[in-house]
Formats: C-alpha cells, structure tokens, sequence
C-alpha cells in the first residue's frame, strides 16, 4: 500500500519513461544528420531535419500511449527513415567534389 | 548457436507454437535495443559524412578522405537494417518462451571498425609519403 509499489505498479523499472527518452535522443540522432547534410544540400539537410520532427512526434505519441512498445510497422519505417537518411548521405558524400 | 536443446517447459510443451505476450519491461528493453542501433548507425553515417565534407584533404592521397567516410556510411544503413531484423527475431522468440537469437551485430561492427582503422592508418602513410 505504499506509493512506491504503485509506481512500480504504473511503470515497472520505468520502462515506459525509459523508452520515451530513447526515442527523445533518436529524435537529437536525426537532427544531428540533417545538420551535418545542411552544410552541402540545403534541401536534403531541411528534408532530413523535418524526419527527426516525424521521430520526435512519435515519442510524443509513444509517450501519451497506454500501449506496451511501438508496432512492428513503426519501428520498420523508422529503420527504413535511417537506410534512406544514409543512402541521402551517401550520394552527398559521393558528389562531394574530392578537390 | 543452434537453438538445440530448449528448456523442457513440461507446461509448454504440449500446446504447439503459443505465443504469449512478454513481460512489458522485456518488451520495452528490446524497443530501446532497437532505437540504441538505429543511433549506432545514424553515428556511422554523420561520421562518414564529417569525414568527407569537413577534413582537409589528404596531401597526396585525393581519395583518402572518400575511401574513409563512404564505408562508414554504407555501414550505417546495414545496422539500421539489421537493426531492425534483431528486434523482430528477439520479439517473437520472447514471445515463444524461446532463447534469445545471437546477434552478428556485435561482430560487424567489431570487424569493421577495425577494418576502417587499417585503411585510415594507409591512407595517413600514403599521404606522408606522396604528399611532397
């Protein structure tokens, strides 16, 4: 009857809380990338910078959920967000003039 | 490696393939499993990128600087994929009652990071050398 043991009850090893900092910080990983990209492709830099909002209004969602864990599908398409972050990277890489 | 001897659940055992829900902490560790490696790889590809646009280049060695950066961002798009494959293999075995899948990931990165240091360190002796 303690109100320790009905956190525990609400959270278990704040799981939940946990988590939706994980997904904050995956959030800050996407805007880092798009700040590294904005330095040659203005348009391809803001484009990656609007996917780390899309990230970081799926914590928002994640966190207001009562739900246990994210669906298969969004955890796939944030997977698929990064390959396409990293293709997008890898063509600025490669047209990067090697003067 | 091979999943050959299971714990003889004598409970389980009789109902074929029933999937129950894991424990939402369980649940909820693999989620942050996977978002960890999906920031692995977002590292891997602003690394590979920093590489590439902001170092000077190296004398004498004007693909040294792609040579570096453009593996580190290939890498990155693998983890993100394969990231994604060991959340799905962890969350279905958890669901079965079954041990957890060994992941390669760890090995990956271990091999290739060690690979990028080999070819970082070639390409600062070529460029000592030819840089004159």
């Amino acid at each position: 009857m303690k109100p320790p043991e009905d956190l525990e009850d609400l959270d278990p090893g704040q799981a939940r809380e946990r988590t939706g900092l994980a997904w904050t910080r995956t959030a800050i990983g996407f805007a880092a990338v798009g700040g590294a990209i904005l330095k040659t492709s203005i348009a391809a830099g803001l484009a990656v910078l609007a996917l780390s909002l899309v990230i970081w209004g799926l914590s928002r969602t994640f966190r207001k959920s009562a739900g246990v864990g994210a669906s298969p599908r969004r955890l796939l398409l944030v997977a698929l967000t990064v390959v396409a972050v990293s293709l997008v990277a890898l063509t600025v890489a490669l047209l990067h003039r090697s003067s | 490696m091979a999943a050959a001897d299971r714990p003889g659940d004598p409970g389980a055992d009789g109902t074929p393939a029933d999937e129950t829900e894991p424990d939402a902490r369980f649940t909820f560790a693999n989620e942050r499993t996977f978002l960890a490696w999906q920031r692995t790889a977002l590292a891997f590809v602003v690394a590979g990128l920093a590489i590439v646009q902001l170092l000077p280049p190296f004398p004498g060695v004007p693909w040294g600087r792609h040579a570096i950066g453009v593996p580190l961002i290939a890498l990155g798009a693998v983890i993100a994929a394969s990231g994604y494959r060991q959340w799905a293999r962890s969350q279905r075995a958890m669901r079965r009652s079954e041990p957890l899948p060994t992941s390669v990931l760890p090995q990956v990165l271990a091999v290739t990071i060690t690979g990028m240091a080999i070819v970082a360190a070639v390409v600062l002796l070529l460029s000592a050398i030819l840089g004159h």
